[in-house]
């Protein structure tokens, strides 16, 4: 699950304005509109609602549902050189809609949805993380999203699928001397999250998602890195998820997505509330090696934090942690592969790759991962600051 | 030699002949004063319609190093998707914009700008969006058709507030916008920017301007390095035909240049004002030197060092150089706020739309106009300081001895003139020389007209005795002879006024030229009787449309038995863009050209042919002549035409090409008329013509119908709005002038109290005394008057065929207007008597003892 659209969802409003105005000589006047108050701002009547197990159909499902709010495609994952060169890398692209009314416009330049962007790369044995991110409007061919053929673009960061069912997909993005091409398979069948794909963020009837996920696909291909260019191969994790949900009461979340060496996966968040305690909708997957999901909850991992880093902008994160599930049989240890994987303005987050290594009873468990930090980035417990601030 | 005096004795001398004539330091203080104030209120209104400009074209064009621009109709909207998704070019930023007006608002005038703002970041500085509720500017902007942002300042200023509407006039079509919030500018120099600004997304742009699928143009940041050949290569190479990458230097330096030339022309102008004021200044310097030899030669005799005389009399010129040159900057500030408006009015006629709301007071300026008028007044007193040094206490005594050498030095000093003029010819005819050459070349030939002044008022009085003297007896005969016998004093003045004089009649006739010329090409060249266009904000840019129906309809009306087609569009080309017109006419739609050259009876035929004829600033700013080639780039691709002739337009300072309308339409997709000129059937009244082809238009219908005769009034009266700021100048040169003959005639008559004196004694009455100073007066007056003819004529030439031929390409034919002669000379003479008036007075009544105190 990527909570993290929810709170971009509600601040590309302000944020999207922000790559207007962010450069423009003074600061921007509404620096610090409150995630909730930009959420509150940004009325969600007039779109659809996920409030019922769905029949998902791919790859119909692989477009966009422009009915509801938010939406994204997100893709994480570990890949290596034959020489085992380790590289992360991180793709995300999210559709936001500006209004639910259908406007007629003569002009293609005509558009209700906003699309974002992420992109980072990860370049572990040179120390160094390449985050960038791009806006476009979803129209006159400059962004959007569609099923068959399955593409989703913007501009020439790009994900396309060559077959039927959109797959493999073909990953590919550059920006700032760094870029991807990469191929994904499907490797495990789709993980239909919660309930039948129905994922739940609250108690009230309607805050909650349609959540599909790929856990673990094989990936090959290249990045380059400031002109070399790299042969590389691993696995790829894709979470497509859509909704009209607020936030809550909660103020961020941690994220993980963990694929261990013995072919299971885990995927674990935890909402966290104003005073520090995880919410009780917190929870997740853990994927066997066959594809066969068990939907976790919000008690079944504990985590505990080893160590903390301070990001050079002065935001403290976590920066190890100790996963156990049942009972503590499976005790997983979370090392970011660098320290620094905070991508910057307008939107201060951590997401980054993580190496595993740990115990499931007496045998070791190793593994790749991805983490993701949000809501960290101001020093007070009140609404985080969502839209950009002064730099 | 040391002096025994203490300096304070010499201030005081000083101080006191100073305070003796406050009349004469007064009139001359006020002249450099004026002279200054005139440089800088032209420098201040220069630099701000300047900086507007720059400051519009930095807005629009952003930090943009290339564009991509297209023929008339724009580029296609798909090249920029290329871009960005097929080779993702960026920073790329699309830009759907056009001049537009509102009805509510006449006379201001605004810039619709349509932008990507995802793209914009790297570009613009478009300051911050506030919507009422606050949160969301940007999805209101592109969710809601039809809504802008405007400035803050520009929403207060016109009384717009978020909500309101705002009808705007496109071409003939009202479009109502919604203005959704205002921008507030990051700074003081943004809001300036900002205040002609209709922000809107692209989508809305192209909705309002009918350019659906199409964008103006759109702007590049292609890093420099070996790096951006390989980049503008690869855009290129996805450009359609007709589309093409420029430099953003290239068209911002077009646009500069087109504006330089007639601001280099204001500055020039008003450079002869000082330059005027300068001369008051060493006139009344020269004066008041050779009024005072005597206190020289005896403060010499007394010990007094040459070095101290000179800085004296320096010091002098300093102190009235600095209290003129701050009255004058004072001045110059005020009226500098009137000029500013005439300036960028002029420019908005001529070149592009800016919006100057206030004067902006340069420290630049400010130093240049304080450093001007005081070092211009010290270098004017360095000649009088110099002759005070050289004064011997013995030569005082023999005045007869000064007249008689100033005199005899007359023909030299004419002889001297004559080569300081033959210089400045020669300036002026060599081959190549800009603007600097034909400025240097002008004040050569003003200085030379000085130094014949002399020779030349020996010559006039010589001939004014033989003439006048018989018929109106003893004191005119008196009279005349004065000014040859006192010309040590006279002859500075006379060339003072003679400058100021011929200033202003130079600077009328090159008007009068101008606007003859103007009136005559445009009989000749409108020859059709009824003219329809769209209303166009800016008069010497008819890029609006008429819509189709509506010609249609206006062509087939009862009484009209033809019609010639126009469009006027900008294209670009290798060497910037150009003013292009596609005619649609028959053979009488040609008659109205007047070649430069080429030959008229193969016109028709040379156009049909593919040819072109260019207008001759173009021909004259692209070194073309017939024969030459042009590049334009068509929307098939770039393509040379063979220029068949240059034929005479004032209507465009920058040039046109004219070419028929077949070809264009073979070259360019675009198929919509600027204008249209019909001629009435036989017959029919042309005014009753135009009345029922308005009433077949339609009330609503925003189009112009004009007859012939009413096109021609609009249009000259453009011209003279356009030389409003001209006229201004001339009139405060002619003020200058005034105050100078003001000036030095009253400080010569003042100074001849004792022989006045001496001639009561030897019994005339004071009525006698009274019309022989007047007279005198009179005959100065006179003589500056007339030697200011050809000195202004002279100036005219000049002017006319030299410096507006090099700033602007335009040939006027030279019309001197005898009113402008009349002019001058009765503004010498009347200035003339009347700085004779008061002292006459004076001196015929004052008391023989009394005047002969002096003795």
């Amino acid at each position: 699950m990527r909570v993290l659209a929810l709170l971009l969802a509600g601040v590309a409003l302000a944020a999207g304005g922000a790559v207007w105005w962010l450069r423009s000589d003074s600061p921007p006047p509404s620096a610090n509109i409150a995630v909730a108050e930009a959420l509150g701002g940004e009325t969600t009547a007039g779109y659809a609602r996920a409030t019922a197990p769905r029949t998902f159909v791919f790859p119909r499902d692989h477009g966009p549902h422009p009915a509801y709010r938010t939406e994204w495609w997100y893709y994480t994952g570990n890949v290596a050189t034959p020489e085992g060169r380790h590289f992360g890398y991180q793709l995300t692209f999210f559709r936001i809609a500006l209004t639910p009314e259908a406007v007629v416009r003569a002009s293609r330049w005509g558009a209700t949805h906003v699309y974002m962007a992420h992109f980072a790369v990860t370049d572990t044995r040179a120390g160094r993380f390449r985050p960038s991110q791009r806006f476009a409007r979803g129209a006159a061919g400059l962004a959007g999203a569609q099923a068959s053929p399955f593409r989703v673009w913007l501009e020439d960061w790009s994900v396309e699928g060559a077959g039927e069912n959109g797959l493999p997909m073909r990953l590919r993005a550059a920006d700032g001397g760094a870029a991807i091409d990469l191929t994904l398979d499907a490797g495990k069948p789709v993980v239909l999250q919660g309930d039948h794909g129905l994922s739940r963020k609250g108690a009230e009837d309607g805050n909650a998602s349609y959540y599909y996920s790929f856990t673990r696909m094989p990936t090959r291909g290249t990045i380059e890195i400031d002109g070399r260019r790299f042969a590389v191969a691993g696995a790829s994790w894709m979470d497509r998820e859509w909704s009209t949900s607020g936030l809550g009461d909660n103020v961020g979340w941690d994220w993980f997505a963990l694929q261990l060496g013995d072919g299971r996966d885990l995927m674990f968040y935890r909402l966290r509330r104003a005073d520090g305690s995880a919410d009780e909708w917190s929870g997740g997957t853990l994927v066997a090696a066959d594809g066969s999901a068990r939907p976790l909850g919000s008690r079944d991992v504990g985590i505990d934090v080893l160590d903390t880093w301070v990001s050079p902008a002065g935001t403290r994160y976590p920066a190890r942690w100790r996963l156990r599930l049942d009972g503590a049989r499976l005790q997983l240890d979370l090392t970011p592969r660098l320290s620094d994987q905070e991508l910057g303005e307008p939107l201060r987050y951590w997401e980054g790759a993580v190496r595993v290594e740990g115990t499931d009873g007496a045998v070791p468990v190793t593994g790749d991962g991805y983490v993701e930090l949000v809501g960290y980035a101001t020093s007070s417990r009140a609404p985080r600051t969502g839209a950009p601030g002064p730099r | 030699m040391t002096s025994f005096l203490r300096p304070s004795i010499l201030r005081r001398a000083s101080l006191r002949s100073l305070t003796l004539h406050p009349w004469q330091v007064g009139l001359s203080v006020l002249g450099i004063a004026l002279g200054v104030a005139v440089v800088l209120a032209v420098d201040l209104a220069n630099t701000t319609a300047r900086d507007a400009f720059a400051l519009f074209a930095d807005t629009i064009a952003g930090r943009a190093t290339h564009v991509i621009v297209g023929g008339p109709s724009g580029v296609p909207e798909d090249v920029y998707r290329r871009l960005r998704v097929e080779l993702g070019v960026r920073p790329s930023a699309p830009v759907v914009e056009r001049d537009v007006s509102a009805p509510a608002y006449p006379g201001v005038a605004f810039h619709l700008l349509g932008v990507d703002p995802f793209a914009e970041p790297p570009f613009r500085s478009l300051g911050n969006p506030e919507t009422p509720g606050g949160l969301r500017p940007l999805a209101i902007l592109l969710t809601r058709p039809n809504s802008v942002l405007v400035a803050r300042d520009t929403a207060r200023r016109l009384r717009i507030a978020a909500g309101d509407d705002l009808v705007i006039r496109v071409g003939i079509a009202h479009r109502r916008l919604t203005v959704v919030g205002e921008l507030t500018p990051a700074d003081e120099l943004s809001a300036q920017a900002f205040e002609s600004l209709l922000l809107t997304d692209i989508a809305t742009a192209q909705e309002l301007l009918s350019m659906g699928g199409r964008l103006s143009r759109i702007d590049l940041i292609v890093a420099p390095g070996a790096a951006a050949r390989e980049t503008l290569a690869r855009i290129g190479a996805v450009l359609p035909a007709g589309v093409d990458v420029v430099s953003a230097r290239a068209r911002a330096d077009a646009v500069e240049q087109l504006t330089r030339a007639f601001r280099v022309n204001l500055s020039a102008l008003s450079l002869l004002a000082l330059v005027v004021g300068l001369f008051l200044v060493y006139n009344a310097m020269t004066f008041s030197v050779v009024q005072r030899r005597e206190l020289f030669g005896v403060l010499r005799a007394l010990g007094v060092g040459r070095r101290e005389v000179f800085i004296l009399v320096l010091g002098e010129a300093l102190a009235i150089g600095i209290v003129a040159t701050l009255l004058g900057v004072g001045l110059g500030i005020v009226l500098g706020h009137g000029l500013v408006r005439l300036v960028a009015r002029t420019i908005n006629d001529l070149y592009a739309t800016i919006t100057v709301s206030s004067l902006a007071v340069s420290p630049g300026a400010l130093a240049r106009a304080v450093a001007l008028g005081i070092a211009g007044t010290v270098v004017a007193a360095i000649a009088p300081a110099l002759e005070a040094t050289v004064t011997s206490p013995r030569a005082v005594l023999a005045r007869s001895v000064i007249e008689r050498r100033a005199r005899r030095a007359a023909p030299r000093l004419g002889l001297l003139g004559v080569v300081t003029v033959g210089a400045g010819w020669g300036i002026l005819r060599m081959p190549g020389g800009g603007m600097p050459a034909a400025y240097a070349g002008l004040f050569a030939f003003l200085l030379g007209a000085a130094l014949l002044t002399p020779v030349a008022t020996i010559l006039l009085v010589a001939g004014i005795r033989a003439v006048a003297g018989r018929a109106l007896g003893m004191p005119a005969r008196m009279a005349a002879g004065a000014v040859v016998q006192t010309l040590s004093r006279t002859s500075v003045a006379l060339a003072a006024l003679t400058i100021a004089v011929a200033a202003t009649v130079g600077i009328g006739i090159m008007i009068q030229s101008f606007r003859e010329t103007v009136v005559r090409w445009l009989e000749a060249s409108l020859q059709a009787d009824v003219y329809v266009s769209s209303p166009s904000l800016v008069s010497n840019r008819p890029d609006a449309t008429l819509d189709p129906a509506l010609a249609a309809r206006l062509v087939s009306a009862p009484g009209v038995a033809h019609a010639n087609r126009l469009r006027a569009v900008r294209v670009p080309s290798p060497g910037g863009a150009v003013q292009l017109v596609a005619l649609d006419a028959d053979a009488r739609g040609y008659r109205g050209f007047r070649l430069k050259a080429g030959n008229a009876n193969t016109l028709r035929d040379d156009l049909a042919a593919g040819a072109v004829v260019v207008s001759e600033p173009f021909a004259y700013r692209r070194h073309l002549d017939v024969g030459s080639r042009v590049r334009l780039r068509t929307d098939r691709g770039e393509h040379d035409f063979a220029v068949a002739a240059v034929y005479y337009d004032y209507g465009s300072s920058e040039g046109t090409v004219l070419m028929s309308r077949a070809v264009y339409d073979r070259l360019w997709d675009d198929r919509e008329i600027s204008s249209l000129g019909l001629y009435a059937a036989p017959g029919v009244d042309v005014e009753a013509l135009v009345a029922s082809l308005r009433a077949r238009a339609g009330a609503d219908a925003d189009v112009l119908i004009r007859s012939n005769r009413a096109l021609r009034t609009a249009s000259l009266a453009v011209f003279d709005r356009t030389f409003a700021v001209t006229i201004v100048l001339r009139h405060l040169a002619t003020i200058v002038a005034f105050l100078g003959v003001l000036s030095a005639l009253t400080a010569l008559v003042l100074e001849r109290s004792r022989e006045v004196a001496i001639l009561r004694a030897q019994g005339f009455t004071p009525r006698e005394v009274w019309r022989l100073v007047t007279g005198q007066t009179a005959v100065m007056g006179l003589v500056a008057g007339v030697l200011a003819i050809p000195v202004g004529i002279g100036l005219a030439l000049v002017l006319v065929f030299v410096i507006n031929q090099r700033s602007f390409g335009w040939t006027l034919e030279l019309e001197v207007p005898a009113r402008v002669l009349a002019q001058a000379v009765l503004l010498s003479v009347g200035a003339a008597v009347l700085a004779g008036l008061y002292p006459a007075r004076r001196l015929s009544r004052l008391g023989l003892p009394e005047a002969l105190r002096g003795e």
